[in-house]
């Protein structure tokens, strides 16, 4: 399995968020977690990512084997987690470049690999820039600072695609966005998709999985996973709505 | 008067947040004969003056810059005694100086560094200081501007330990259409203090006077603490005079983003204290300074980083 | 809006509305001040003897203690022997019923707009609020309306000499306990000589069922007031509480240094509004009060929170910096404020907000408003000690310039000592554009319409803090403080 999560229980301020969530994601494949508002979708995300604040009361997390719970947030990220933020950050007075590649070099010497040269580094963030429709000059300013919602989305594919992480997280990446900016989004992601990655797309609504198509739907409903499907799930949730399903 | 022969005390406004125990020890020192001088800067000129005393040294320095003169003073101020400097500063008519400041006396040493700068008419004053050293590292600027002068101070005050850095400066808008702006970063980490007191006084008659100071601090500890006095004194009705302050600690938001792109919490902490100090450093047009300046803030925050 | 400030400019004409004196007998204590007028007062009120000692204590504090010189306000110096200390109407010190009170006082609140007649209030307008008032006239209260009602829901509304016998333990838990007898050289004088003033108590879980308010009224000559508030509000209470004054005209000065006291406790709220209109002094900068006000709110229990709302536009000099201790957890703090200064006038006000308590807030909204040769400064302190972990303060300090003659002036102390703290000051200093006095008389406002009408919006923050009443009253003022700003 590529990420397993057994029976995880997550308290925020006291309260409990999940209550016994379990999910096994092989790789090569993509799901998607669909959920009313307040089902601990996002709480997943930040549970996963190793946020303060998101206490785990029990329960396990492994990536690839690898006890997720024990290490530091950049850890997670250097042994293959990346989390794509509903509300990416803004971050003044540090440049997108700067940020980026103190970002790959981190996970790449923790990982005892070789820095990347100043030169590589540019011509891949450029490349992946391009595809990914985001204007090089945006690359200079500082992260996220001035960015319309659609460029902050973007700017996450970006960074997706240059750190190269094996397991994806990516909580309403499709929130805010046009159908054109919803468009090359989907592009990035699909251009993700590979027999040894896996990607766990949160979401509210089943339009971006018009784009992406998950191979499992997942639903949630207070902290728990209620009910697993193929993508008709999907349309099912549309039609008759989370009540119906968790009941 | 010097100060070897009467301290300030607490109820001296401009010292109210001063280490003054700091400034006792450092007056009991063996003092050095008091050092004079008097400088010209000629157009175009990069003068490099430095000071290092171990022991209680007055020194006291008369700058010149004839009017129409462009010129650079960089004054590096150290040592591990006490280093009691005064200098003034005279610009003439359309003069021009970049003076940049670095303080990093010792851990025991003491700097009270008071400068006192006249602007003629359409002169420009811009000051990058580096306020980094010594158990009190203080630098006092008193700067009058004339009709069309324009003064810059761009401040970097880092404290470690039980260090106090301060910066207490006023600036006098004499007559009209003359700007200012200051700007200051202070980080503080153990149980270190920085201390910002920053009047902006504008004549009667004054009129145009554009003015700004902007403060931020930001405590990487517990312990650490930042006082700040940003003062209007305003006698003439159209100016436009702001100023803005905030002390606070780095984004937890920040840090967590960083985080997840696998970013470890020292080099987040260094990227960020960084930025913060961008809008001082960036500013420093004359890029060999810019490094310089950089360096210096930059290797310090790393030990504050790393300490915090 | 603006037509009714200008309205109201045009109706008095450049003249102080409230300058008029009162042709009311009065009993003066011998002039000066030394232990025995302190004795005379005390025994005047038929005091215990606890308080008496308390006041000779501060006597003799302040007889050591060096009248403060840090406000940027100049004035002669003055000669605290050269002043009664205790003047009251000659008429039956405690009244059985309103229609006691001597019809020349009644005419002088009449004139004053101030209804201390409770048929007058429940006869007004339908809908209209119950406001009950406690009138201090010189050193006495003499009236207070609404006292049963107001004890039907348990509130306590008395002048302070009636709770001292009344409720002599409550009102000695309390005094001094907020501003301490030592606290600064005119809250020590006014320790001392208090004379009379107002006290408030609601008990747990009461919301006090009206606005509560004292007008006070410098009448006598040569007099000084002293004037001595105790709020406290028990947990879960919540009291509206609102205070105004106004002085004749008069070519000397007079001295007011008066002490508030507010005590919040467990979920208690205090909102406290002052509206201080005391005599200016003339163009020349002859007369006028000096106003040396000592306010200052405990917010002692979790959760309580304290407002201070003032609009000062009289006085010769005010010094006074109405402020927050915010001890408990999840205290707030804050401070609206308008300072109009006009004339000669010189303000130096603003508030200090000390952070103990844990994740307690502060706002501070200033306003300054220079006209004439007026000299307005803000000075404020916000302090956070290093249990205040999550404190939170944010400060607007604005100043509008009218003339170029005048002064604005912003002193604030930020002292910092929990990195969890977030706080921002931001101030900006303004002056009313030609574009936009050019755009509202092109749109057929005159040049005084203009300048009230971008004076109220300036200070529009704060005024809309005030309760509804208070609210009107404060823009006419303004529009008033404001005359000869246009040249």
């Amino acid at each position: 399995m590529m990420l397993k999560i057994d029976n995880l229980h997550v308290a925020v301020d006291g309260k409990e968020i999940l209550k016994g969530l379990t999910l096994a994601l092989a790789p090569g494949t993509v799901h998607a977690i669909m959920g009313p508002n307040g089902a601990g979708k996002s709480t997943l995300g930040y549970t996963l990512a190793g946020r303060d604040g998101y206490d785990v009361t029990a329960g396990t997390a492994t990536l690839g084997g690898q006890d997720l719970l024990a290490l530091a947030p950049h850890e997670r990220a250097a042994a293959g987690l990346f989390l794509g933020l509903q509300y990416p950050v803004e971050i003044p007075g540090v440049s997108n470049l700067a940020f980026l590649r103190t970002a790959l070099n981190a996970q790449r010497k923790l990982r005892g690999e070789a820095e990347v040269s100043a030169g590589d580094f540019l011509k891949l963030v450029r490349a992946k820039a391009k595809e990914l429709g985001l204007d090089p000059e945006m690359l200079k300013r500082p992260v996220n600072v001035g960015f319309s919602g659609g460029e902050k989305k973007r700017n996450e594919m970006v960074q997706m695609a240059v750190l190269d992480p094996k397991m994806m997280v990516l909580d309403e990446t499709d929130s805010g966005l046009d159908i054109d900016a919803l468009r090359v989004v989907s592009q990035g992601i699909n251009a993700m998709r590979a027999p040894d990655k896996t990607i766990l797309l949160i979401t509210h609504y089943q339009r971006l999985l018009d784009y992406v198509e998950p191979d499992f739907i997942h639903v949630m409903v207070d902290g728990r996973i209620v009910k697993t499907g193929d993508k008709s799930l999907a349309l099912e949730l549309e039609r008759e709505g989370y009540g119906a399903i968790a009941a | 008067m010097t100060m070897a022969t009467s301290l300030p005390g607490r109820r001296d406004e401009a010292w109210r947040y001063s280490d003054l125990k700091a400034l006792e020890r450092a007056h009991a020192l063996p003092a050095n004969d008091a050092i004079a001088e008097a400088v010209t800067l000629a157009d175009g000129e990069t003068r490099r003056l430095g000071l290092a005393p171990d022991d209680s040294q007055r020194a006291t320095l008369t700058l010149e810059v004839p009017a129409g003169v462009s010129a650079t003073l960089v004054e590096s101020l150290g040592g591990g005694g006490w280093l009691d400097r005064a200098v003034t500063v005279r610009l003439g008519a359309g003069a021009r100086l970049t003076h940049v400041i670095l303080q990093t006396a010792g851990a025991e040493a003491v700097v009270t560094a008071a400068y006192t700068a006249a602007l003629a008419a359409d002169a420009r004053y811009q000051v990058h200081l580096g306020n980094v050293g010594g158990a009190l590292g203080r630098v006092a600027m008193d700067v009058t501007l004339a009709t069309g002068a324009d003064f810059t101070l761009g401040g970097v005050l880092l404290g470690n330990a039980g260090q106090t850095v301060e910066l207490v400066s006023r600036v006098v808008h004499a007559e009209p259409g003359a700007t200012s702006q200051q700007t200051v970063r202070s980080v503080l980490a153990g149980k270190a203090t920085a201390n910002y007191l920053g009047k902006i006084l504008v004549a009667p008659g004054a009129q145009k006077t554009d003015a700004a100071q902007s403060s931020k601090a930001l405590l990487l500890a517990r312990t650490a603490s930042a006082n700040t006095k940003p003062e209007l004194e305003i006698h003439a009705d159209d100016v436009k005079c702001a100023h803005g302050a905030t002390v606070g600690e780095l984004d937890a938001q920040a840090l967590f983003y960083m985080a997840t792109r696998g970013i470890d919490p020292a080099e987040a902490r260094a990227l960020l204290t960084q930025a913060f100090l961008g809008d001082v450093l960036d500013a420093i047009a004359d890029e060999a300074l810019r490094e310089e300046v950089s360096a210096l803030a930059i290797g310090r925050l790393r030990v504050l980083v790393g300490g915090a | 809006m603006a037509q009714d400030t200008l309205a109201t400019v045009e109706d008095v004409t450049g003249t102080y509305k409230w300058g008029f004196s009162s042709d009311v007998e009065s009993e003066f204590a011998p002039k000066g001040l030394n232990e025995d007028i302190v004795r005379f007062i005390s025994a005047k009120k038929g005091e215990p003897a606890w308080l008496l000692e308390w006041r000779l204590k501060a006597y003799r504090l302040w007889l050591g203690m060096k009248e403060p010189d840090w406000a940027m306000v100049r004035y002669p110096p003055i000669d605290y022997q050269d002043a009664y200390y205790y003047a009251a109407p000659k008429t039956a010190p405690t009244l059985k019923s309103l229609d006691e009170l001597d019809p020349e006082i009644r005419r002088t609140y009449e004139k004053l707009g101030i209804p201390i007649e409770e048929q007058k209030v429940l006869a007004g307008v339908e809908g209209a609020r119950k406001v009950a008032v406690d009138a201090v006239f010189d050193s006495v209260s003499v009236a207070t309306t609404f006292r049963e009602e107001l004890a039907k829901a348990g509130v306590i509304f008395l002048s302070i000499s009636e709770a001292v016998k009344q409720y002599p333990e409550l009102v000695r838990q309390y005094l001094g306990t907020v501003v301490p007898i030592h606290d600064n050289y005119f809250a020590t004088l006014n320790s001392a000589v208090f004379s009379d003033g107002t006290f408030v108590y609601v008990p747990k879980g009461v919301r006090c069922p009206m606005e509560l308010s004292t007008y006070f009224r410098i009448n006598a000559e040569k007099t000084g007031q002293f004037e001595r508030t105790l709020i406290v509000v028990d947990e879960g209470g919540y009291v509206s509480y609102l205070e105004g004054c106004t002085a004749p005209m008069r070519d000397e000065n007079q001295l007011h240094a008066a002490v508030v006291e507010l005590v919040a406790l467990g979920d208690a709220e205090i909102k406290y509004s002052t509206v201080q209109n005391w005599y200016p002094g003339d163009k020349d900068g002859k007369g006028g009060i000096y106003n040396f006000v000592t306010k200052r709110g405990l917010c002692k229990g979790t959760r309580s929170k304290i407002s201070w709302t003032q609009v000062e536009t009289g006085s010769a000099v005010t010094w006074k910096y109405p402020s927050c201790v915010l001890a408990g957890e999840d205290t707030v703090g804050e401070f609206y404020s308008v300072a109009v200064v006009n004339n000669r006038q010189q303000a130096d006000t603003g508030t200090k907000m000390i952070h103990i308590g844990k994740n307690s807030r502060s706002t501070i909204i200033s306003k300054g408003v220079s006209v004439g040769h007026g000299q307005n400064t803000y000075r404020g302190l916000v302090k956070v000690l290093p249990s205040a972990e999550g404190a939170r303060n944010f400060t607007q300090c604005d100043s509008l310039l009218l003339s170029s003659t005048s002064g604005a002036h912003t002193v604030p102390y930020i002292e910092v000592k929990n990195p969890s703290a977030q706080i921002e000051h931001e101030a900006t200093t303004s002056k009313i554009s030609d574009d936009q006095l050019f755009y509202a008389m092109s749109r057929g406002l005159s040049a005084e319409e203009a300048v009230a009408m971008i004076v109220n919006g300036f200070c529009r923050e704060v005024l809309q803090q005030l309760p509804m009443e208070f609210a009107v009253e404060a823009q006419k003022l303004l529009g008033i403080s404001l005359e000869g700003s246009v040249g």
